[in-house]
């Protein structure tokens, strides 16, 4: 019996947290101070795994949103005007509300500006803090603030002190780390890791690439103020120099050292980072030569931190949505294929009407106009630099037509963004394998379900019953793609490790688990070997008794020969033949555009 | 109205040092497309290095020469064991933001350990803060007139340099398409790592000057300027040098203006807006061309 | 003689040549021909030091090159005219020449290479100070093949040169390729997959198809047979 690496997390977080409890009432008070020091740090450091871990983004001003949260709570709290537990709520809604605001330019962007602006963000608050001396105290620092430190801390009117708070603050960084565990192996932190990977692909799964990161941004933004709102309350004095550049850099060192990516990781890293300054003297006087030496070798020597060293890779699905498809599929039998349940159509799928897509001088679509009946396969083929590639880039939203319109079926969808097309069930492929590299066949197929999940962001994050028995539907529906791609006996690998061919093979059953009603393949056979390139024409017959419409790009003659009800020629831009393949390969045109003409005698 | 003036002319002045730099961050964008982020540690060593040389009586040339050697040998180190290992293993621009920063903190740290972190008052070169010349009626410094003239100087040669010379075209060439740079016979590698030993070189003139203008230099002096040359940068369009000149002074003169009329306290807030702003509403700066969306 | 011996190499996941040996000698030229994703425009990267070679070996007049690094080439006497009309073309027309001489072995001054130039091509004399970009298909194929060739390369190697180009252009371009190649006795290699025009200015001709080399013959004897009849199976 496999014993799971979450099960130990599990079991191994609760013993603490219990130890914890018990312990809390006979420490000394100097222990019960560092161990809560301990317990703000990692859920600061948890707040950078789930920006720069899942998402990869750079904060380099986290120390920014930590402020917010400690000024916001500790002025709202103080001489009594709001009761502390009101006032760190209210901390750590600041943090995340200035989260939102960073992140506005996200997705429209290049990476380098916004880690910039977290940069700027973080000097500005700085000194901000530092001017704003009616608020904040200025240079003098906030003093009075409801805590630990001066005795004088209360919640909800009940008398806390260092060791009661300690217990407060361990069930709070628990919870914390369970609706963060939860995060990450939910439909968020996927598309999170799925955006980093290449925003294009996430989008084509209708996967939004800036909803994703504002979203992150908004989660860091909360934790990191929810950590600042704990430590307002436990010193009680909040000086500008605790949250200026090299607090960030700090927090920035422990998530790094860490490992991305990895809850646990940051657990181990921030303790070691909070309690060595305090036994290693010495350590304070080389702090930023050290840091600055680990941050400078750390992501080309150990990219993975501790965790990659030390612990199994963290993994994207969740242990209760495993159990549901479990408990499901025993004694259901085969598992139908669900999307035969489609109301039939007579209507054309996809209509293109008069496009032309014009890139500064070069045409590379010229007035093109087809139409793709529903419920057939249909093949798209030309030269190189014939146009297919564009004309399925205007298809499915990647580029803008110069000129023309596309419909899905009854629906004017040119000029609606990819993720939105993809969303509304045109699905499309791309000619190198765009799969996240690190999450496992299974994870990947998860992705391709995005435009289909029931549940919403909260129930992901708090684990409800909707959401496991959404992801459990989805598990299911994963099992009958792994049978029909033959990846049954891989798919709890990681795809980086799998052979180029299989890899082609899971990205079309990710396409699959989408349920899409038009399938655009550009170029699935290219790199197969002859027995994948059957099991790859088995599979869109499969498809097509489900009713998925199929546009295939290929230039694999044997292959497409053998499936396409119809083709469509492309040369130079323009529509040269029409109609079944057999005529096409006699079409004197057809031949011609590849082969040259014959008459090409004057050379 | 003299207020005005002396505050758009030490803006012009200031923003000139912006532009530099932002000028230093486009020649390592244009070859490699990343940034230093560790550029600002630079600027702090060479301030603090010269002047600490020439108070202890080491002759100028002799210690304008050390500081532009150390920073040329930055240049080189940040290049090869930063960057080029980061892009080598790809997974985006994580990678060489956070070890060229990594690299700015250890040489900062460093700094500090060897100079002590106090602030340190740098020594008149140019002129001296009392020497200024009359324009429309308002005292205006000699030094500031100097470091202008000196920026524009650089700014103007480098442009010259990559319309006209064969090494400029290479660099524009490396920029376009790298390894079509390659086939042509273009020493690609070479063309990368003397993009960063130039940007290094402007970084610390840019120190340099902004430490004479400033009369001062700090521990936080490097990261701030740094991140001015960026909004200066991106302000005119990133990868664009009329667009760094005209970001940089147009920086310097709003936040000269926002610093006099509101409060110092301001200025750097008010960069910070105009950073927001800017992405928010035209990422690509005046005068960049379309590096923001990619397909 | 430019000699490919038993090549191996990827294109980012696939195995894009696996064994390709070539041989081309001097003064003669050679087609490669072969359907979309053969490995043909690989086999050329290979040749150019672009691709890293899992196995196998680059000789050039017997000296083995394989380890040269690409931008080191041209001076060994490689020119490429790359994929997809490859040209700096932000940079004006002349600036490109002016460049590409630069950079190679310099076998005649600037100005007489230049006026070589425009006198094969007046058109490009007109847009001369123009960006590249600027250009039609053909103009910058023109300003491409003459860049490629402004150090008289002894190995020349085009990739797909027809690609897109009205029958006129093509017909100018192939003029010039042969031309050239008679007075400097290039070793021309030609990819393209429009077979018929690259068979009729070959003396050899090579098909590739998935990574291997499945044909190799005379263009002369495939010309006769017909092109149709020996290549569409490979094709369609």
């Amino acid at each position: 019996m496999k014993i799971r690496q979450d099960s130990i997390a599990t079991a191994v977080g609760l013993l603490a947290v219990a130890t914890v409890f018990a312990a809390a009432g006979w420490l000394r008070p100097g222990t019960v101070q560092l161990v809560t020091f301990v317990l703000i740090a990692i859920v600061l450091a948890q707040s950078i795994n789930v920006l720069t871990g899942l998402a990869g983004e750079i904060s380099l001003g986290h120390a920014g949103l930590f402020g917010i949260g400690a000024y916001v709570s500790g002025i709202l709290a103080r001489g009594g005007a709001l009761d502390p537990l009101l006032a760190i709520i209210l901390g750590a809604v600041g943090g995340g509300a200035i989260g939102l605001m960073l992140s506005y330019p996200a997705g429209r962007v290049r990476e380098v500006y916004l880690a910039m602006m977290t940069l700027g963000f973080g000097m500005v608050f700085y000194e901000v803090i530092r001017e704003w001396q009616d608020m904040t105290g200025g240079v003098m620092g906030l003093s009075n603030v409801p805590s630990v430190v001066l005795k004088n801390l209360s919640l909800l009117g009940v008398r806390i002190d260092g060791g009661d708070y300690l217990r407060f603050v361990v069930v709070i960084a628990a919870a914390l780390l369970l609706i963060l565990r939860n995060v990450s192996q939910s439909k968020l932190g996927r598309s999170m890791v799925a955006v980093q990977a290449n925003a294009v692909a996430a989008a084509s799964m209708g996967i939004s690439p800036a909803g994703t990161k504002r979203l992150a941004y908004g989660i860091s933004g909360v934790v990191a103020g929810l950590a600042g709102a704990l430590y307002a309350h436990l010193v009680g004095y909040l000086g500008p120099d605790s949250f200026g550049l090299p607090r960030s850099i700090e927090v920035l060192v422990i998530s790094i050292v860490g490992g991305l990516g990895s809850i646990t990781g940051q657990v181990l890293s921030a303790i070691a980072f909070t309690v060595l300054p305090e036994r290693l003297q010495a350590f304070a006087e080389y702090q930023f030569i050290v840091y600055g030496l680990i941050l400078a070798c750390t992501l080309v020597l150990m990219p993975k931190g501790i965790a990659g060293l030390l612990l199994p890779a963290p993994r994207f699905i969740r242990s209760g949505s495993k159990r549901r498809a479990d408990i499901a599929t025993k004694g259901a039998g085969e598992a139908a294929p669900w999307f035969l349940e489609r109301p039939a159509s007579s209507s054309v799928a996809v209509r293109v009407d008069n496009v032309t897509v014009r890139f500064g001088g070069l045409v590379a679509v010229d007035n093109v106009s087809l139409q793709i009946m529903p419920g057939r396969i249909t093949g798209l083929i030309g030269p190189n630099g014939s146009g297919k590639s564009t004309l399925v880039n205007v298809i499915s939203g990647v580029y803008r037509c110069t000129s023309g319109a596309v419909h899905f079926g009854p629906r004017l969808i040119s000029g609606l963004s990819d993720v939105n097309i993809a969303r509304l069930g045109l699905i499309r492929t791309f000619q190198d394998p765009r799969l996240v590299p690190s999450f496992t066949v299974r994870e990947n197929l998860l992705l391709g379900r995005s435009r289909l999940w029931k549940h919403s962001a909260i129930a992901a994050m708090l684990g409800l019953p909707a959401a496991t028995d959404d992801e459990g539907a989805a598990l299911r529906a994963a099992e009958a793609v792994l049978q029909q791609t033959g990846l049954t006996d891989v798919a709890d690998r990681p795809v980086e490790t799998l052979p180029y061919g299989s890899m082609r093979l899971a990205e079309l059953g990710r396409a699959i688990m989408a349920c899409p009603d038009v399938l655009l393949l550009d170029e699935p056979a290219a790199g197969l070997s002859e027995p994948e390139v059957a099991r790859l024409s088995e599979i869109l017959r499969w498809l097509k008794t489900g009713g998925v419409t199929v546009l295939l790009i290929d230039h694999h003659m044997d292959f497409i020969a053998g499936l396409v009800d119809e083709v469509f020629v492309l040369d130079s831009g323009r529509i040269i033949f029409s109609g079944e393949i057999e005529q096409m390969r006699k079409d004197p045109d057809v031949v011609a555009a590849y082969l040259g003409s014959e008459e090409l005698e004057h050379a | 109205m003299n207020f005005f003036l002396t505050l758009v002319l030490t803006g012009v002045s200031v923003g000139s040092v912006y532009a530099l730099i932002a000028t230093g961050l486009n020649l390592s964008f244009w070859t490699t497309r990343t940034l230093n982020f560790g550029q600002g540690s630079i600027m702090m060593l060479c301030s603090f290095g010269f002047a600490f040389m020439v108070t202890n009586r080491v002759s100028l040339p002799v210690a304008i020469g050390v500081c532009f050697v150390v920073s040329a040998l930055i240049g080189v180190v940040v290049e090869r064991l930063t960057v080029r290992p980061a892009l080598k293993r790809g997974g985006g621009s994580m990678g060489w933001v956070v070890s060229t920063l990594g690299l700015g903190i250890l040489i900062q740290g460093l700094a500090a350990k060897f100079f002590g972190s106090q602030a340190v008052a740098f020594p008149e070169i140019l002129f001296s803060v009392r020497d200024s010349v009359r324009i429309a009626g308002v005292a205006f410094s000699l030094q500031y007139a100097v470091v202008i003239a000196i920026t524009l100087t650089v700014i103007l040669s480098l442009e010259l340099f990559l319309r006209h010379s064969r090494l400029g075209h290479a660099v524009r060439a490396v920029s376009e398409d790298a390894e079509f740079a390659r086939v042509q016979g273009i020493p690609v590698d070479l063309i990368v790592v003397s993009s960063f030993v130039a940007s290094s070189l402007l970084a610390a003139l840019a120190g340099l000057l902004a430490a004479q203008i400033g009369g001062t230099v700090d521990s936080s002096f490097g990261f701030d300027l740094v991140l001015l040359g960026f909004v200066a940068g991106v302000l005119g369009g990133m990868g664009s040098s009329a667009g760094a000149l005209f970001g940089g002074i147009a920086l310097g003169i709003i936040t000269k203006l926002v610093g006099g009329y509101i409060s110092t306290a301001a200025e750097h807030g008010i960069a910070f807006a105009l950073l927001m702003l800017i992405l928010a509403l035209l990422p690509n700066g005046f005068f960049g061309r379309n590096e923001v969306r990619r397909a | 003689m430019l000699e490919a011996s038993d090549l191996w190499a990827s294109y980012g996941a696939v195995e894009a040549l696996r064994g390709v040996s070539i041989r081309v000698e001097a003064g003669r030229t050679t087609a490669i021909l072969g359907a979309n994703g053969a490995g043909k425009s690989t086999l050329l990267r290979s040749i150019a030091g672009l691709s890293d070679l899992k196995k196998g070996r680059i000789l050039v007049d017997g000296k083995d090159v394989t380890s040269v690094p690409a931008h080191r080439r041209r001076l060994l006497g490689l020119g490429y005219a790359m994929e997809g009309r490859r040209i700096f073309r932000e940079i004006s027309v002349e600036d490109n020449l002016k460049l590409a001489w630069s950079f190679g072995p310099r076998r005649q001054s600037l100005s007489l290479a230049l006026d070589i130039v425009y006198a094969n091509f007046p058109i490009l004399l007109d847009k001369a100070r123009q960006p590249a970009g600027l250009l039609s298909g053909g103009q910058q194929q023109m300003a491409i093949l003459s860049a490629a060739t402004i150090s008289q390369p002894r190995y020349l190697l085009l990739d797909e040169p027809s690609l897109g180009l009205a029958p006129i252009i093509v017909e100018q371009i192939y003029r010039y390729i042969g031309a050239f190649s008679a007075e400097f006795g290039t070793a021309v290699v030609i990819a393209e997959q429009i077979a018929t025009l690259a068979l009729k200015v070959s003396s050899t001709a090579y098909v590739l198809r998935r990574g291997v080399v499945v044909l190799e013959d005379e263009s002369a004897k495939i010309l006769k047979d017909g092109v149709a009849q020996s290549l569409s199976s490979q094709y369609l």
